[in-house]
C-alpha cells in the first residue's frame, strides 16, 4: 500500500528530525556540554533549580536556533519540491537557481538604503525571492533552455553568482551593511532573536495554506498541461501560486538564516528515492526530511571548528554537490 | 629549373590569407597567415597597450603618460618611480600575465572539449586550485609554495571532472553542471578552511574567495611568468592539430593526428596554467570564457583564436583591474567581482539566446 509506506515513512522522519532537534538542544559550540545541559533540562522539567547559565545557553540561545532550524529546513525542502515540480526539473534549487540569490541581493539594497533590518527584512527578502523565482520561470520558457534541465541549472547558477557579486559589491560600499549582514550572507543560524522568528510565522502561514491547496492540482500537471486542463485544473493559475509559495518560503527562510544552497536539492531527491515520484506524498515527507537534514548540518557546523562557528552553506554545500552530481550523472535524467 | 622554387612561385595563398616564404625560396616552406587574425591581434596587442599605460597613469597618484613610462625606467620624480616600479608595474604585469593565462587556458579547454562553456572556471579548476593553495597558505600540514601545490589541486578538480565527464561526454550541459558541483565542493573546502583560520577581516580572504590582484606574491608571478611562455609555445605547436580536432576525431584521425596525445597535451597546458594563474590572482574564471569569445568574434573561424584569445584576456583583466581601482576610488572592487558582473550577462545570453549551438 503505497498509501501506508508513506505514513510509515513518515513516522520514522519525523522520530529522526525530533532526535536531531534533542541534539541541536544539547550540543553547542561553548562550555556547556552535552551531559550538563541534559541535567539541566531534566532538572527544569521536573520543577527543580538547575544552572543559570546553562539554562540560559539552552533558552535563549539553542532553542531559537532549534526552531529556526526546523522552519528554515521544511520551508526550503518544500519549496524545492514545488519548484521541482512546476519546472519538472530535478535540479531545479531554490538556491542553486537564483532565487536565494535574489532575496539576499534586495535584502542587502534595502539594508544600504537605511532600512533597519529587522522590520524590513522578510518582505524586502519575499519580494527579491518572487522577483528570482520569475527570472527562473521566464528562463524555463525560453525555447529550448526549458526543455533541457541541465540548461536551466547552469543558467541559474550564473544568475546566482552574479547576485552574490552584486550582493558583495553593496557590501564593499557600505560599511555599517558590511557589518549587519557579513554574518547574515553566509548563511548561519546564529544569534537571532525570537521576535524574529515571530516575523516569518505569517508568511510560512499563509505559503502551507497554499501548498495544501495546490498539491492536487500539482500532481495532475505532472502528467502533463493537457492532463491538468482535461481534469478541470487551470496551469497557468497552479503555476502562479507555486511561484507565490516559493517566494514567501524562500524569502522566509533566507529573511532569517541568510541563502543556504542545497537544501531544496537534497530533501525532495531522498524523498522521491523512498516514495517515488508523487509530489504529494514528497512534499509530506520534505518536512521532517529538510528539518532534520538542515538542523544536523547546524550541529555539525556547532562542533567542527569550536569554539567558533562554520558557516552553514559549507557543510549543505558539501552534502549537496555528490548529489547533484549523481543527479546529472544518471543515465536517463528523469524528467518529473 | 628547380621544380620546388617552381612550386614555391605556383603556390597562391587561399583567399583572406597571406602566405609567408621561410626561409630561401627554393625550400618550398612557407607559412599562411590570417588575414583577418593578424588584424585582430594587431587590434588587441594596440588595445592591451593603451589599457597598460592607462593602468600605470591612473590611480590614487595620476602621472601623465610620459612620465609614466619614463618613471618606469627610473627617471624623474622619485616618488613617481617609487609608486611605479614598485607598486604598478607588479600589478601590471600580474595582470597581464594572469588573464593571459586564463583565457588561453580557456581556449584550449574548450577546443579540447568541444564545447564552448567548457572554461576552467565553470567546470571546477579554479576552485579546486584555490582550495589547496589556501591549505598551503595556512598551513595545513603542508609548506611547499602555493602555486605548486594550486597545480597540485587543480589537476585533482580536473581528474575529478573529466572522470566524472566519462560516463556522458564533455559535449553537453550536463559535464558543466557536474563540474559546477565539483566547484562547488571545493569552494565549500576552501571556506571551511578560512573559517578554521578565523581570517575574519573579509579583505584578508578577498584573493581567495572572488580574486584580487592585491598582495601578489614575486615567486607566484614569477612562476607564472615561466608558465605562460611554456604555455604560448606549446600553444603554438598544438595550434595546427588543434585546428582540426575541434572539427572531427574521425577527419582528424584520417589526417595522421594523434587525438589522444594532442587532447592531453592541451588539457595538461590549460591545467598548468589555470593553476599557476590562480596562485596569482585567486578565481577570476569568467576571464577564460570571454577572452575566447572576444577574439573567436574579431578574428575568422577558420583556426583556434589561440593568439587573439590570450590578448583578450590579458587585456581584459588589465581593464577589469584598472576599472576596480579607479571608478568608486577610494575604494577598491576587487577585479573577480568586476570580471562577475560584467562576465555573468554574457555567459547568460550565450547559454539563453534562441537559437544557440555550444560548440566550439
Amino acid at each position: 500500500m503505497p498509501q501506508r509506506r508513506v505514513g510509515l515513512w513518515l513516522a520514522v522522519l519525523t522520530g529522526v528530525a525530533l532526535i536531531v532537534c534533542a541534539a541541536s538542544l544539547l550540543f553547542g559550540a561553548g562550555a556547556v556540554g552535552p551531559v550538563a545541559s541534559l541535567d539541566t533540562l531534566m532538572r527544569t522539567l521536573s520543577g527543580r533549580v538547575a544552572d543559570d547559565n546553562a539554562w540560559f545557553a539552552i533558552e535563549s540561545l539553542r532553542a531559537p536556533r532549534t526552531v529556526i532550524g526546523v522552519l528554515v529546513g521544511a520551508a526550503l525542502a518544500v519549496a524545492g519540491a514545488l519548484l521541482q515540480a512546476v519546472t519538472r526539473n530535478p535540479l531545479a534549487e531554490p538556491g542553486l537557481l537564483g532565487v536565494s540569490g535574489g532575496a539576499t541581493f534586495a535584502v542587502a539594497i534595502a539594508i544600504a538604503l537605511g532600512a533597519d533590518a529587522a522590520t524590513l527584512r522578510v518582505p524586502v527578502a519575499q519580494l527579491g525571492a518572487l522577483a528570482g523565482c520569475l527570472a527562473v520561470l521566464a528562463a524555463s520558457r525560453v525555447r529550448g533552455a526549458g526543455d533541457d534541465p541541465v540548461r536551466l541549472v547552469l543558467a541559474g547558477a550564473v544568475l546566482s553568482g552574479l547576485l552574490y557579486a552584486l550582493t558583495s559589491l553593496v557590501l564593499l560600499f557600505d560599511e555599517r551593511t558590511a557589518d549587519e549582514i557579513r554574518f547574515w550572507v553566509v548563511g548561519s543560524f546564529a544569534g537571532r532573536r525570537p521576535a524574529d522568528v515571530i516575523a516569518l510565522l505569517p508568511g510560512l502561514a499563509v505559503a502551507a495554506l497554499m501548498v495544501i491547496g495546490i498539491a492536487r492540482p500539482l500532481a495532475a500537471l505532472a502528467l502533463g498541461e493537457h492532463v491538468a486542463s482535461g481534469l478541470g485544473h487551470r496551469p497557468r493559475l497552479v503555476r502562479l501560486l507555486v511561484v507565490v509559495a516559493v517566494a514567501l518560503l524562500v524569502g522566509s527562510a533566507t529573511a532569517i538564516a541568510g541563502p543556504i544552497a542545497f537544501i531544496g536539492l537534497v530533501a525532495p531527491f531522498v524523498a522521491r528515492a523512498l516514495v517515488g515520484p508523487d509530489v504529494r506524498a514528497t512534499l509530506w515527507l520534505c518536512l521532517p526530511i529538510g528539518a532534520a537534514l538542515t538542523l544536523g548540518a547546524d550541529v555539525v557546523s556547532r562542533l567542527v571548528v569550536r569554539p567558533s562557528e562554520l558557516p552553514l552553506g559549507v557543510l549543505t554545500a558539501l552534502i549537496g554537490a555528490p548529489v547533484l552530481v549523481a543527479v546529472v550523472r544518471s543515465r536517463r535524467l528523469p524528467t518529473l | 629549373m628547380n621544380t620546388a622554387s617552381q612550386q614555391a612561385k605556383n603556390t597562391i595563398a587561399p583567399a583572406g590569407s597571406w602566405r609567408l616564404p621561410l626561409g630561401p625560396a627554393r625550400s618550398g616552406r612557407s607559412v599562411l597567415l590570417d588575414k583577418r587574425a593578424c588584424g585582430a591581434n594587431l587590434l588587441l596587442a594596440a588595445a592591451l597597450f593603451t589599457a597598460c599605460v592607462a593602468s600605470l597613469c591612473l590611480g590614487e597618484v595620476s602621472i601623465a603618460p610620459g612620465a609614466a613610462i619614463a618613471g618606469l625606467f627610473g627617471y624623474g620624480d622619485g616618488m613617481d618611480v617609487f609608486v611605479l616600479q614598485q607598486l604598478r608595474a607588479t600589478r601590471l604585469l600580474a595582470g597581464v600575465l594572469s588573464g593571459a593565462a586564463f583565457a588561453l587556458a580557456g581556449c584550449l579547454m574548450q577546443t579540447l572539449a568541444r564545447n564552448r562553456l567548457a572554461t576552467p572556471g565553470i567546470i571546477g579548476l579554479d576552485n579546486g586550485a584555490t582550495a589547496f593553495a589556501v591549505a598551503s597558505v595556512l598551513g595545513v600540514g603542508l609548506g611547499i609554495a602555493p602555486p605548486a601545490v594550486a597545480l597540485v589541486g587543480a589537476s585533482v578538480a580536473t581528474a575529478i571532472a573529466f572522470g566524472l565527464a566519462g560516463g556522458i561526454g564533455t559535449q553537453g550541459y550536463r559535464f558543466l553542471v557536474a563540474g559546477i558541483g565539483v566547484g562547488a565542493a571545493f569552494d565549500a573546502i576552501t571556506r571551511l578552511m578560512l573559517a578554521r583560520s578565523a581570517i575574519d577581516a573579509a579583505n584578508a580572504a578577498y584573493p581567495w574567495t572572488v580574486g584580487s590582484l592585491n598582495g601578489v606574491g614575486a615567486l607566484a608571478l614569477n612562476m607564472l611568468a615561466v608558465g605562460l611562455v611554456i604555455g604560448l609555445i606549446g600553444a603554438a605547436a598544438l595550434a595546427r592539430a588543434l585546428g582540426v580536432v575541434r572539427f572531427s576525431e574521425g577527419v582528424a584521425q584520417g589526417l595522421g593526428i594523434r587525438v589522444r596525445y594532442i587532447r592531453l597535451g592541451a588539457l595538461a597546458l590549460s591545467v598548468c596554467l589555470t593553476a599557476l594563474a590562480v596562485a596569482v590572482a585567486g578565481p577570476v574564471g569568467l576571464i577564460a570564457l570571454i577572452g575566447p569569445e572576444v577574439a573567436r568574434h574579431l578574428s575568422s573561424r577558420r583556426g583556434v583564436p589561440l593568439m587573439g584569445a590570450t590578448l583578450a584576456g590579458a587585456l581584459l583583466m588589465v581593464a577589469a583591474d584598472l576599472a576596480g581601482r579607479v571608478l568608486f576610488s577610494p575604494i577598491e572592487i576587487p577585479v573577480g567581482l568586476i570580471s562577475t558582473v560584467v562576465g555573468a550577462p554574457v555567459l547568460l545570453w550565450i547559454l539563453l539566446r534562441p537559437g544557440h549551438r555550444i560548440g566550439v
